[in-house]
């Protein structure tokens, strides 16, 4: 059965369709940070390349989840939402995985998440000609969300998405409550801004639509996705010092947010861009260069892991700490 | 004659406002008919029964017209005009309209019922109808008879209006009216020459009440034809399976032929 309402725990989406900017290792050092300070949360790996799942769990166990995914007794995302794929049932319910961290959950991801992806491409039809069908597949990893947090009670849900703006992106950006821009500094990044806020001007426009004329007693999905901030990423520093080429780049993304990004969304609905926008900068994320790698061979933050020195790690830490902090006051003290 | 009591700029402005709000929710009226046109055209025993189904939303620049009419009709009847754009929707049915069109008149039995069935099993709420507006005695007798409210029809306009809405908590809506080709006939010839304003025109305002008067004889005269048809499909039918029968068993029977069924419209 799906559920009939929505569970109460925070939906965050890190979303930006340039790739290369760092949201997976942002997802997962703020995922970290905010367990540390006693937030439980679920990570749902929702893109199809399966990073955040390699990321966090050992490469033989990801093989052997793949494996397994299509079978009744599979636990990824794809292993969920396949009945409703294939018409053949409701969602199959699905454990999430404990991390070492005992705070934080994750819903693996799948490679046939792309498959999951191009028949949302026809939900999204279906939805749009206000059929059941489309209603039942469009919301199908939002209603897989809700079972798990249901039985979890996790306190925030971190979706991390793959760099593209397709049907299953879609599907996230309009179920989060919020959702975080990580923004690298190149100049790629700073022109993929425009598309961003079109993209999810687009979709919320679409959606409410949908919501407006979908006939009584479905669950949907609320489709305001709130923009929580931004974060400048991956700049270089050298001797403590931001380089000067790149301390340009960063004066652009936060120029850019203003113009392409939280101009559209509070044009079309006010709802998208809640916060007072000077505090959208939830923080800056430099490049942590060789920490990344080691902290990914080990599965756990860039502070738990072995990689550089011990000043180094702190430092990461505390950047992450501060944005999870700041996210948190923000977000519980509605 | 005094002339018609004029608009105001802030009159204007008000209308604007409404016209403005009808186009920010445009693409949702299209969407909602969109989908009611699929819910339709998808159903083979609807299909089976209609001729064809148009559907359209309404012209912003007919909307214009429309409520400025309307606003000086209040002004003239010394009225408050109060649409607002918190009751507009309501207010206005026809914003989204789609319109089923038929051949004969005992169709519309079959019609209705299927699509009382499709507004049940796609859960649109049924905000009005049907009510069949029609100035024909025979007419409203047949609605009477399968339980169809009637109304009056001074125009001599005809058609059978449901009010549908997408959900309860929905305001926008849409009208679906049902007629036949005859009077679609009426209606179009009508909707050209007295629409916006009636035509100035006597003869035209008189022959357009004769037309009305030679659609609604049509109308029947296609039920006439419809009934002697099957008719003789029927009688068709059981002189063949009579033909059928073994010899002994029609022995000693004196052979009756099938009693036709009246062809009176009803």
């Amino acid at each position: 059965m799906p559920a009939a309402s929505r569970d109460p725990a925070i939906r965050i989406a890190v979303f930006n369709h340039k790739g290369g900017v760092g949201k997976t290792t942002l997802t997962v050092n703020l995922a970290y940070a905010m367990a540390s300070i006693g937030k439980k949360v679920l990570l749902v790996d929702s893109d199809p390349q399966c990073n955040l799942t390699s990321y966090l769990i050992e490469e033989s166990v990801v093989d052997d989840l793949l494996d397994k995914s299509d079978q009744g007794s599979g636990r990824t995302v794809w292993s969920a939402v396949k009945p409703v794929v294939e018409a053949s049932g409701d969602l199959q319910e699905i454990e999430p995985f404990q991390l070492s961290e005992q705070n934080l959950l994750l819903l693996p991801g799948d490679i046939r998440l792309s498959e999951f992806e191009a028949e949302l491409s026809q939900f999204w039809i279906d939805c749009l000609a206000r059929r059941q069908r489309g209603f039942r597949g469009t919301m199908a990893l939002s209603t897989l969300v809700n079972q798990v947090c249901e039985k979890t009670k996790v306190d925030f849900v971190f979706y991390d998405s793959g760099p593209n703006i397709g049907a299953l992106n879609r599907v996230i950006l309009l179920d989060c409550d919020y959702f975080i821009v990580p923004a690298a500094c190149d100049v790629f990044s700073i022109r993929a801004l425009k598309t961003l806020g079109h993209t999810v001007v687009n979709w919320a426009q679409d959606w409410k639509i949908v919501r407006d004329l979908a006939p009584d007693g479905i669950y949907l999905m609320p489709g305001v996705p709130d923009l929580l901030g931004y974060i400048p990423q991956r700049f270089k520093v050298y001797a403590g010092a931001i380089t000067a080429a790149q301390s340009g780049y960063i004066s652009r993304i936060e120029k850019h947010v203003g113009s392409d990004l939280i101009g559209p969304l509070k044009a079309f609905n006010p709802k998208l861009v809640s916060g007072p926008t000077s505090h959208l900068k939830l923080g800056m994320i430099k490049d942590f260069g060789v920490l990344v790698a080691p902290s990914q061979e080990e599965g756990v933050s860039i502070a738990l892991s072995h990689a550089g020195t011990y000043q180094q790690r702190e430092e990461a830490r505390h950047a992450f700490l501060a944005i999870a902090k700041k996210i948190v006051a923000r977000l519980e003290g509605k | 004659m005094k002339a018609p009591p004029e608009l105001t700029a802030r009159d204007e402005a008000r209308i604007n406002v409404l016209v403005e709000h009808f186009l920010a929710n445009k693409p949702k009226f299209v969407s909602l008919l969109e989908q009611l046109n699929s819910s339709l055209s998808n159903d083979a025993t609807l299909t089976g029964l209609v001729h064809s189904i148009k559907s359209r939303v309404k012209d912003p620049g007919h909307l214009k017209e429309k409520l400025e009419r309307k606003m000086k009709g209040a002004k003239k009847r010394k009225e408050s005009f109060d649409v607002t754009v918190e009751n507009f929707f309501e207010r206005f049915n026809d914003l989204a309209g789609l319109r089923i069109l038929h051949l004969h008149t005992r169709q519309f039995r079959s019609i209705h019922e299927c699509l009382m069935r499709i507004f049940e099993e796609d859960k649109y709420d049924l905000v009005e109808g049907p009510i069949a507006r029609t100035w024909d005695d025979e007419s409203r007798k047949f609605f009477k008879e399968i339980g169809i409210d009637t109304k009056d029809s001074p125009s001599m306009y005809t058609s059978v209006h449901y009010v549908i809405a997408p959900n309860k908590k929905s305001r926008i809506t849409c009208e679906v009216q049902v007629r036949t080709l005859a009077e679609e006939l009426w209606g179009e010839v009508d909707h050209t020459i007295n629409y916006p304003d009636e035509s100035p025109s006597l003869p035209c305002r008189e022959q357009i009440k004769v037309l009305a008067r030679a659609t609604s004889s049509c109308t029947r005269l296609v039920d006439s034809i419809f009934r002697s048809h099957e008719d003789y499909e029927r009688q068709k039918r059981s002189a063949r399976a009579a033909s059928a029968e073994p010899q002994k068993a029609r022995r000693g029977r004196s052979r009756k032929p099938p009693k036709p069924t009246s062809p009176v419209n009803h």
